[in-house]
């Protein structure tokens, strides 16, 4: 079977300095995979390669077996891979409601259309009602997503992330900055909105990557030197030596 | 699942009454305005009303709608309006059949022509490089205006007769009152049409993309399309005000194309506000006043008007209809009537402070470059003599007691405002 995602010795240099030194990664379709790493490691840096977002240097990355080399974000996401980003990334002076919207047109069908009236297609009003009632933001539709409370913002992010029906989902590091009753909330969320999903998410918090994944990759410097399931990664004595001697590090 | 139907009764919907309204009242409104101001001169302002009108929601889907900021934009209109002095030629000299009213079409053909061309590559970015890139193309055409004679007519520009086209109905628009109709016609028109755009797929993204361009590529969207659908149906609309130009002054010449119009038609825009689809209209009704009747009042008008621009963007960022919108939750609360005291208290003061300020600037400026022998004047119905000691006095002290009493009475209007913006009483 094709890996829903396939990363095929990526590299990336940012001048003469390599900041991501081969990877090879597999996730399987269907499965929630955390990267974990310490910080610096590329995590941020893997996520908007796969997305578009940079240019690899060599290798290649495919998407259901389809080589992504030159392709812009926005044709990443029509093949059916969204993400979402560690500083909140939504349209701020957009309600919340036509936040959610706009995530759907191009699903939808709509593309650059001057012919449809946005109010008038059903299929897109109620879709978008659907998902705020999924991500419990309906009651507040109408406000600018802006205003809204941190924790609402990020579960907004999420909104945006999936509403587009992409099976392939990203996020990055969607609990930074929540307090733990918000964790637990939006981790419940996150698994809720990808059921039968492929979910890759670059997390911190360690509760919530043992809780959420099915299998875990530890990305220290550019590479990948574990991947497994929780239990395995846990007690690999590489991943251990390698938080450990980052911890020290940074330390200093 | 009844908050979703909730949601889906308030979110369906085509056209209601509750939003036809506006544009029913509107229309209206403009039908019956001839019949209030039946003068000559007042319908020469009403017409150039509703091409600035045309013209300033056309510069704004590019400006509120998309983020893009054009410093050269009265080309897309100026252009439309040489190729309507062109055609009105043309129907005159080969008595081609083209009817007056259609000529705007041709118009925002052009200008959707031209913007297709320098939409290509101006609106790879957003931001300072869209900016330069309109400056720089602004100033290109501007100066071939003089360089290709042919079509721009160099500096005494290119003009055409109206009339001598077939007659509409019997009507040969030979009389301004006719022109104001198909003016209106156009105006409503392309106002419904620009709205209207607004509220497509394309039109949504645009917002969008204005908001969060690298998010909108996430989306699917490819921030550049949505940008040059944008400048392209703004190009439209510019070439019809354009059109509506040439066939109210039949005359158009290089002041059409430059930097100065282009640069005027930002401040009106921004003047009435970018976020509302009707700020622009609001710019342009109060821009043109300004020019019209200031501008026969004193020849300082520019002065104020730079102020109140100026004032604007320091003060209100959401312009005149920005305004007027944060006054809808107040009325909303049921508050309104608390407002009024503070206002009177602020406002009265405020503006006499301010027009004795502008009469003493008045007063200054006349003595400095009127002729030595020339000291008499007049302001606010008041004749006197620049030499005598007693006005400057009155206006000085009118103005620093107005404005005095303005700022001191300033914090009990700041007070009422944010009481009358929360619940309960």
């Amino acid at each position: 079977m094709t890996p829903a995602l396939h990363l095929n010795d990526v590299r990336k240099s940012f001048g003469k300095t390599e900041i991501i030194r081969g990877l090879e990664l597999a996730v399987h379709k269907g499965e929630r995979h955390a990267i974990i790493g310490p910080n610096g490691a590329g995590k941020s840096t893997m996520f908007n390669l796969i997305t578009g977002r940079f240019p690899v240097t060599s290798g290649n990355i495919t998407l259901h077996g389809q080589d992504l080399a030159g392709l812009a974000p926005y044709e990443i996401n029509r093949l059916g891979l969204s993400r979402s980003f560690q500083i909140t990334n939504i349209f701020p002076n957009m309600t919340v409601f036509e936040n959610v919207r706009c995530s759907l047109l191009w699903s939808l069908g709509y593309k650059y259309s001057f012919w449809n009236m946005v109010s008038k297609s059903r299929e897109l009003n109620d879709g978008a009602a659907e998902i705020l009632d999924q991500i419990n933001l309906l009651d507040k539709r109408d406000l600018p997503a802006g205003l809204l409370a941190y924790a609402d913002q990020r579960a907004l992010e999420i909104g945006i992330t999936i509403a587009g029906g992409a099976d392939v989902i990203m996020l990055d590091e969607p609990t930074a900055g929540m307090s733990n009753t918000e964790t637990d909330y939006i981790v419940n969320l996150i698994r809720q909105v990808t059921e039968n999903k492929t979910l890759i998410v670059v997390e911190h918090d360690m509760g919530v990557v043992f809780d959420l994944a099915d299998r875990i990759s530890v990305l220290v410097y550019g590479e990948i030197i574990a991947t497994g399931a929780p239990e395995e990664v846990r007690g690999d004595p590489k991943v251990q030596e390698a938080y450990l001697g980052a911890a020290l590090e940074a330390e200093h | 699942m009844t908050a979703i139907d909730q949601t889906r009764s308030t979110a369906m919907g085509g056209v209601t009454l509750a939003r036809a309204l506006p544009w029913i009242i509107a229309t209206a409104f403009l039908m019956v305005m001839p019949l209030i101001f039946t003068q000559n001169s007042a319908i020469t302002i009403m017409n150039q009303m509703a091409i600035t009108i045309v013209f300033a929601l056309a510069y704004n889907m590019l400006l509120g709608q998309g983020g893009m900021l054009s410093f050269g934009h009265a080309v897309y209109m100026g252009l439309g309006g040489f190729l309507c002095v062109h055609l009105m030629n043309y129907v005159e000299n080969f008595e081609i059949p083209l009817p007056l009213p259609l000529l705007p079409l041709f118009g925002g053909i052009f200008g959707m022509g031209f913007a297709m061309l320098i939409g290509t590559f101006s609106t790879r970015n957003a931001g300072t490089v869209f900016a330069m890139i309109s400056l720089g193309i602004g100033e290109l055409i501007a100066a071939c205006s003089i360089i290709i004679v042919v079509f721009f007519g160099g500096e005494e520009g290119i003009s055409a007769d109206r009339t001598y086209g077939l007659p509409v109905f019997g009507i040969e628009f030979i009389k301004q009152i006719e022109v104001y109709y198909l003016t209106t016609f156009w105006l409503v028109l392309s106002a419904l049409l620009m709205y209207l755009f607004s509220r497509t797929p394309v039109g949504r993204m645009a917002n969008a993309v204005r908001d969060n361009p690298e998010r909108a590529e996430f989306l699917g969207y490819s921030a550049r399309w949505v940008r040059y659908c944008s400048f392209i149906a703004s190009g439209f609309f510019c070439g019809v005000a354009g059109g509506l130009f040439a066939i109210n002054y039949e005359i158009l010449t290089e002041e059409n194309l430059n930097l100065i119009t282009s640069g005027s038609i930002l401040l009106i825009t921004f003047l009435g506000g970018v976020g509302l689809f009707f700020g622009p209209i609001i710019g342009a009704i109060a821009f043109t006043l300004l020019q019209t009747v200031l501008s026969l009042e004193t020849e300082l008008w520019q002065l104020y008007v730079g102020v109140l621009f100026l004032a604007t963007v320091m003060f209100f960022p959401g312009g005149l209809a920005g305004l007027m919108a944060m006054h809808v939750p107040v009325v909303k609360l049921g508050k309104m009537n608390t407002l009024i005291v503070p206002y009177i208290k602020t406002l009265v003061p405020g503006a006499i402070g301010l027009l004795a300020l502008s009469g003493l600037i008045e007063v200054i400026f006349h003595a400095k470059h009127a002729t030595a022998d020339d000291h008499v004047m007049s302001i606010y119905w008041t004749t006197f003599s620049t030499h005598d000691i007693l006005p400057w006095v009155v206006l000085a002290v009118l103005s620093v007691g107005g404005i005095w009493l303005a700022k001191r009475n300033a914090p009990e209007l700041l007070e009422a405002w944010g009481n009358a913006n929360t619940l309960g009483d």
